[in-house]
């Protein structure tokens, strides 16, 4: 399995840089050329090509802001959406450098040099898409939605956010432990979620720094102006990301951040434990789930989780990254059906599938997998295999009830 | 009218003019009497002839079991009349005399043309599609041929292809100043002050018009929308494919490329080693214009990505969205383009295969087919055909703005479930022409060597395999040619009189001899022929070897009349045992398993809703079912059984064309009706089977056919004193066994139950398909189901369940791929291969749930999908009324015992 993406200047054909993740030989200059000549011909003769299948993987061309043309191959049976990893890519691209400058593509050498901060992200995104080749520790599910942590300290911690966000003059604050978002600050849902997005990876990315700050472009808010992402490690794997303007200085903020938490530390201590569980402990789970996938659609929000019992005994059953890369593969290609809103194009069954898909469920030799969406609420969980179909959805669909009543969740 | 009347007489009178005429021509005599189709022999030897019974057109929607009800009758009458009319026409003349005319049409305008087309394509207005002109009457334009419409309106007329319309061939010079900005060539003249004209009536037309003194109004309809293809025509023309059709197909940007990428072999050629283009010119198709693209990603995939080959690209191109598949042949590329919204991605990776088992079959290999010598003027028809397939609907012949083909198409040979006494009798018939036993035609048997061996048939009823005695590789390939050019659509809209084709083939197991030389068993070098004889709605495709023990083909091989006609008596033979009626009845009978056609009577808990109303009319209904048959004529009944089913009795008379409204779920006796239909089932069964008993009795005594024919010279020849004749006397059916097997169906007939597949008190079951790939066949509910039961949310379930079955398809084949081939080239997702099952439960949505408004609750199917892999893999595709949870491996092995 592997995953390339290669961005390449429209115009000139200048590559400005390629990513790789998985097995396989790197892609030659020669290869890249001939794969950008493809949509520079076809667009001569008013022809544009999307994608190309090919056995086992899919090659897309992507063009953006009519500048850059993201070119993505996913090859060896790696179920992605990679219309929208180019998206995200672009996104980032736009994250670090800038619509405008990415648009004008003056200085290309400056631009490539840019651009190389963008690398930790970028691998991050594409070892996202296969738990198996990347060394993460945080494996990520879904490229469209947000991975959290359900606690019952959210309440608490968002005031503390509010009051943090306010003394730095930023509006957009959040809280991540273990790289999964915890709690937010009142405003932050004016953000979009892949800008939220980015400020979690951009955090993921900057392993150890205790402060820093970086100028960012929003790609959606502000893609043409700058802000300042300021994270700031406050315990081990607990990092308070803000969104703010010019000032404070970061030796000020350092001391707002001292003053804003000190108490809160039992609070965040609490909420870490909930860590690698993710939900709350008044939500129990039955002895069959062996991982869980909870995404909250409006909010672009999911919650994964596949430590679930707490039992002292070692099953022998399949290993962790295993279940993630079922779940994943499951959410990717059959649980998004029943989400029409996640979809990044319409696809040729739009009209006949949107919104009439209420479940879904895999039977293999070794797991089935089971998807429900009711309302706002999409629950995909890993079973075992002894599990009829009729109880997964009885369990499937008490669970998201749980979590629909339950006081201590807080999205 | 005389002439056309037998036609539509009962099938029994027909059977007995049909087979009274082939019965002349027997082989001991054949040079006396020449076969209808032997002028249409071409000269490489092939064949290929059709004779409808009627010319089904328009938008109506038919169901073959049907033809035979008086209202249809009517109709097609008319509709024959009036064609038979327009050939007297005075005019005919002077438009032939144009036509010839005007053959170099002008390429200036096509742009033009196709730009408005293209355009008007959008719109979907009906004012839109027509343009209005006053002419003056003042204005008289000189004609030189004296023909009034180029007289009185300044153009040239010609026929359509369908025989009714007319067409502007040509302007005359003085009026062409008055029309160009807004009437081109090819549209179609509508009306002329106000009257509808067509090649009929136009004379009259214009003589009222004569004497009429305002000015002429003419309205032209713009053809774009209403290019009608005559299948038929296109199916048998030995001639170029018509300006119009490739047009229409240049339009509908269907392609097909071959490139030879070996640049030392044919660079002399300009085009750069493009060695098949179609529609061409080359300069406007956009394959060859844009080929440059295929050519390098088929070169870069494999050498620098480290992938497969490309299997397709999708690309957009003017506005619409077109699939580009890829087939690699030694190096070589074979390029096909179809456009998404008629042939999505799914349906062009499935197509494309069966096309290129098809050039296969009938050349040998695509090299050949592409570099033989003289052969692109039958590749142009081949393609033409396949894409008219793909893009008109049978029964319309109009350009179709969704899918033609369905799932169940797509992927193989469409079986249903027939009783065990039927399965025999169509093997029974089958056998006996491979049996191939001529002893009552020839003398001395030992001394005769025949000219062909059987080595296989199928039979197909209504586009259904019944039965098929060809091996895998063959069937798949001989399906895929019927399906695909049309031949089997064909049988299915229109009754046929009479179908011969004749084409010399290249069968799977000699084109790959080569590979498995080290078997025991081969082959002989010989030659092998299809022959495709149709009858009615049955088709018969046989597979004929020259060569080895019979004699050898040596050059121009024509059918022989002889082996024509034996495929006929074996047509025949069904027809004789009355399978032809028992089929249609079956079809409709949804018995075996039964599907619930109307799922808006299940309730939440997968109960049937019946109200008392219903319930009251069922019994009024359930009386007069039973008294029908003691009353009326032979026909009547017969006509009264099928109504029943399709629809129920009584609306034969209120209802004088069920067609037209399709779906009549607001009608008011729609729910009644359906509430009839399942619960007086049987009976309706032995009223049935009272009408054909009584139709069969009329043709006892009548002893058909060849087939007839040498049970009674095996009868007069019994005096031999021959073991072996005795004794295969015994095991042949004589003429007393087929009245016992037509005993034998009856009875089935009479006590027929429903099956039911599902688990519950009431069935859930809505529509399944079975499929085994290995051996090209899958068995599924009748195709006309969805007509059959007439019901917008059925309609709407299966047209889901059929986009849900290609997406569980295509994630069930890693599973398969990988129990094939346990260490594939390309790796592939290993948590996909363990998945055996795939189900995906939707919802109706609220606007089409409008009739069950007693229940608030939304209603819910289930599409499950799942592989079993032993011993073959095998594929079920389940949709269920979500109320009861079912097991599909309960239920495949409940179908097992109905297959």
């Amino acid at each position: 399995m592997s995953v390339i993406v290669i961005a390449v200047a429209s115009e000139s054909g200048v590559p400005i840089f390629t990513r790789k993740r998985g097995c396989g030989d790197n892609v030659q200059f020669s290869t890249v050329a001939s794969l950008h000549g493809i949509n520079m011909f076809s667009k001569c003769h008013n022809l544009s090509i999307i994608d190309t299948q090919v056995d086992n993987g899919t090659i897309l061309w992507k063009e953006y802001c009519k500048s850059v043309t993201l070119i993505g191959m996913a090859t060896g049976g790696l179920e992605c959406d990679l219309e929208l990893l180019l998206s995200c890519v672009h996104d980032v691209m736009i994250f670090y450098i800038g619509k405008k400058e990415l648009e004008s593509m003056k200085n290309i050498e400056q631009i490539k040099r840019d651009i190389r901060q963008c690398y930790p992200i970028l691998d991050y995104l594409l070892e996202s898409l296969d738990p198996n080749i990347g060394i993460n520790i945080h494996p990520t599910i879904a490229l469209d939605v947000i991975q959290s942590i359900l606690c019952p300290q959210a309440q608490q911690l968002q005031q503390v956010l509010d009051n943090y966000a306010e003394n730095v003059t930023g509006r957009w604050a959040c809280l991540t432990i273990h790289g999964n978002l915890v709690a937010t600050s009142s405003d932050f849902h004016e953000l979009d979620p892949r800008e939220a997005r980015l400020l979690l990876l951009l955090a993921a990315s900057q392993d150890g720094a205790p402060l820093r700050d970086t100028p960012v472009y929003l790609p959606h808010m502000s893609p043409n102006a700058t802000f300042r992402a300021v994270t700031c490690k406050l315990l081990a794997d607990v990092f308070i990301l803000v969104i703010c303007g010019a000032t404070p200085a970061l030796t000020e903020i350092d001391e707002i951040v001292l003053r804003c938490w000190e108490g809160h530390a039992q609070a965040i201590k609490e909420a870490k434990l909930t860590y690698p569980r993710n939900f709350p402990m008044s939500i129990s789970f039955e002895t069959c789930i062996l991982g869980i996938l909870v995404v909250n659609i409006s909010k672009r929000r999911c919650v994964y989780s596949r430590h679930l019992i707490v039992s002292s005994q070692k099953t022998r059953s399949m290993s962790g990254s295993h279940r993630t890369d079922i779940l994943r593969t499951f959410y990717v290609t059959a649980a998004r059906y029943l989400v029409s809103e996640l979809k990044v194009v319409d696809g040729a069954n739009k009209d006949l599938w949107a919104d009439n898909v209420n479940e879904t469920y895999w039977n293999s030799e070794y797991h089935k997998c089971h998807a429900q969406r009711s309302g706002n609420i999409l629950c995909c969980v890993l079973y075992t295999a002894t599990i009829p179909v009729h109880t997964m959805r009885f369990i499937t669909s008490r669970i998201i009830q749980d979590l629909n009543t339950s006081k201590e969740v807080f999205w | 009218m005389n002439n056309y009347k037998f036609n539509y007489d009962t099938p029994c009178h027909s059977d007995n003019d049909w087979s009274d005429s082939s019965g002349g021509s027997k082989y001991s005599d054949s040079e006396s009497s020449v076969p209808e189709w032997d002028s249409d022999v071409g000269d490489d030897g092939e064949l290929f002839f059709i004779k409808t019974k009627s010319i089904i057109c328009d938008n109506e929607y038919t169901t073959p079991l049907l033809e035979n009800c008086e209202t249809f009758k009517l109709r097609n009458n008319f509709k024959r009349s009036s064609i038979r009319r327009s050939t007297k026409g005075r005019i005919f003349r002077a438009l032939r005399v144009n036509k010839k005319k005007n053959t170099n049409t002008d390429i200036t305008k096509k742009n033009s043309t196709e730009k408005t087309k293209s355009g008007m394509q959008h719109s979907e207005e009906d004012n839109n599609l027509f343009v209005i002109i006053m002419v003056s009457r003042n204005m008289i334009f000189t004609s030189e041929k004296n023909c009034p419409i180029e007289k009185l309106f300044g153009l040239s007329l010609e026929t359509h292809p369908d025989g009714r319309s007319l067409i502007i061939s040509d302007f005359l010079i003085e009026s062409r100043a008055l029309y160009t900005p807004k009437v081109e060539k090819g549209y179609y003249l509508h009306k002329i002050n106000d009257i509808e004209v067509n090649s009929g009536n136009i004379n009259i037309v214009l003589d009222r018009v004569k004497e009429d003194h305002n000015n002429l109004k003419l309205t032209f309809k713009i053809p774009a929308e209403e290019f009608h293809i005559n299948k038929e025509r296109l199916l048998t023309s030995k001639n170029g494919i018509e300006h119009s059709l490739t047009m229409f197909l240049k339009e509908s940007m269907c392609s097909i490329l071959y490139i030879c990428s070996n640049d030392t072999e044919y660079n002399s050629i300009d085009d750069k080693g493009v060695l098949y283009c179609y529609p061409r010119p080359f300069s406007q198709n956009f394959l060859y214009n844009t080929r440059g693209i295929y050519i390098t990603l088929n070169h870069l995939a494999p050498k620098a990505l480290g992938t497969s080959a490309p299997v397709t690209s999708t690309v957009l191109y003017k506005n619409v969205l077109l699939n580009v598949s890829y087939t690699i042949h030694y190096g070589n590329l074979l390029l096909i383009a179809f456009p998404n919204k008629q042939v999505d991605l799914f349906a062009t990776n499935k197509i494309c295969a069966s096309i290129v088992r098809i050039l296969e079959l009938l050349h040998g290999s695509i090299n050949n087919c592409f570099t033989k010598p003289n052969n692109v003027d039958k590749l142009d028809k081949l393609f033409s055909l396949i894409f008219v397939t793909l893009l008109v609907k049978d029964d319309t012949g109009f350009k179709c703005d969704g899918a033609v083909t369905y799932f169940e198409d797509l992927l193989a040979a469409h079986a249903v479930t027939l009783p065990l006494e039927v399965r025999v009798q169509v093997d029974d018939a089958i056998t006996e022409l491979e049996a191939a036993d001529y002893r009552e035609w020839i003398d001395d048997v030992e001394k005769f060597q025949r000219i062909y061996t059987v080595i296989g048939c199928c039979l197909y009823y209504t586009g259904h395999i019944l039965s098929s005695h060809l091996q895998n590789e063959d069937l798949k390939e001989v399906n895929a040619y019927l399906r695909i050019t049309g031949i089997l659509g064909l049988s299915v809209t229109k009754e046929l009189e009479k179908l011969v084709i004749w084409k010399e083939v290249f069968i799977y197991e000699h084109r790959n001899r080569m590979k498995n030389d080290g078997n025991d068993y081969r082959i002989p070098d010989g030659r092998w022929f299809l022959l495709v004889v149709g009858r009615g709605h049955f088709i018969l495709a046989t597979l004929m070897e020259a060569g080895g023990c019979t004699e050898e083909a040596i050059g121009v091989t024509p059918p022989s009349p002889f082996y024509v006609e034996e495929c006929e008596s074996c047509l025949d033979l069904l027809y004789e045992v009355g399978l032809d009626k028992y089929l249609a009845t079956w079809f409709s009978s949804n018995t075996m398993p039964q599907v619930e056609t109307a799922p808006e009577n299940l309730s939440k808990a997968g109960r049937k809703v019946k109200d008392a109303n219903s319930m009251k009319s069922d019994t009024i209904l359930r009386t007069s079912t039973l008294r029908l048959p003691k009353f009326n004529s032979d026909m009547k009944k017969r006509h009264s059984s099928s109504e029943q089913i399709n629809m129920g009795s009584s609306s034969a008379t209120e209802n004088v064309n069920p067609f037209g409204s399709h779906h009549s779920l607001y009608n008011q006796w729609y729910g009644t009706q359906k509430q009839y239909r399942h619960s007086s089932l049987d009976i309706s069964y032995s009223e049935d089977s009272n009408s054909l008993k009584s139709n069969s009795e009329v043709s006892d005594d009548r002893v058909q056919g060849r087939r007839a024919d040498r049970e009674r010279n095996r009868l007069d020849s019994s005096g031999s004193d021959s073991d072996w004749e005795r004794q295969d006397g015994s095991k042949a059916s004589s003429s007393f066994d087929v009245t016992d097997i037509r005993k034998s169906l009856l009875s089935e007939i009479d006590h027929i139950t429903t099956h039911r597949i599902t688990a519950g008190d009431d069935n859930v079951l809505f529509h399944f398909i079975q499929l085994e790939s290995t051996t090209g066949v899958l068995i599924a509910p009748v195709k006309n189901i969805e007509s059959q039961a007439n019901n917008v949310l059925y309609s709407h379930i299966i047209k889901t369940f059929r986009s849900a079955c290609q997406r569980i398809h295509d994630l069930l084949q890693h599973s398969i791929r990988f129990k094939i081939n346990q260490a594939p080239s390309n790796p592939l997702n290993k948590i996909l291969i363990a998945v055996k099952e795939f189900g995906i439960l939707f919802q109706v949505p609220q606007n089409l749930n409008q009739s069950t408004k007693r229940s608030s609750e939304p209603m819910q199917f289930w599409a499950v999908g799942r592989v079993f892999s032993e011993p073959e893999p095998r594929e079920l595709y389940v949709c269920y009324h979500e109320s009861i949870p079912q097991d599909l491996t309960e239920i495949a092995y409940l179908l097992s015992y109905l297959e």
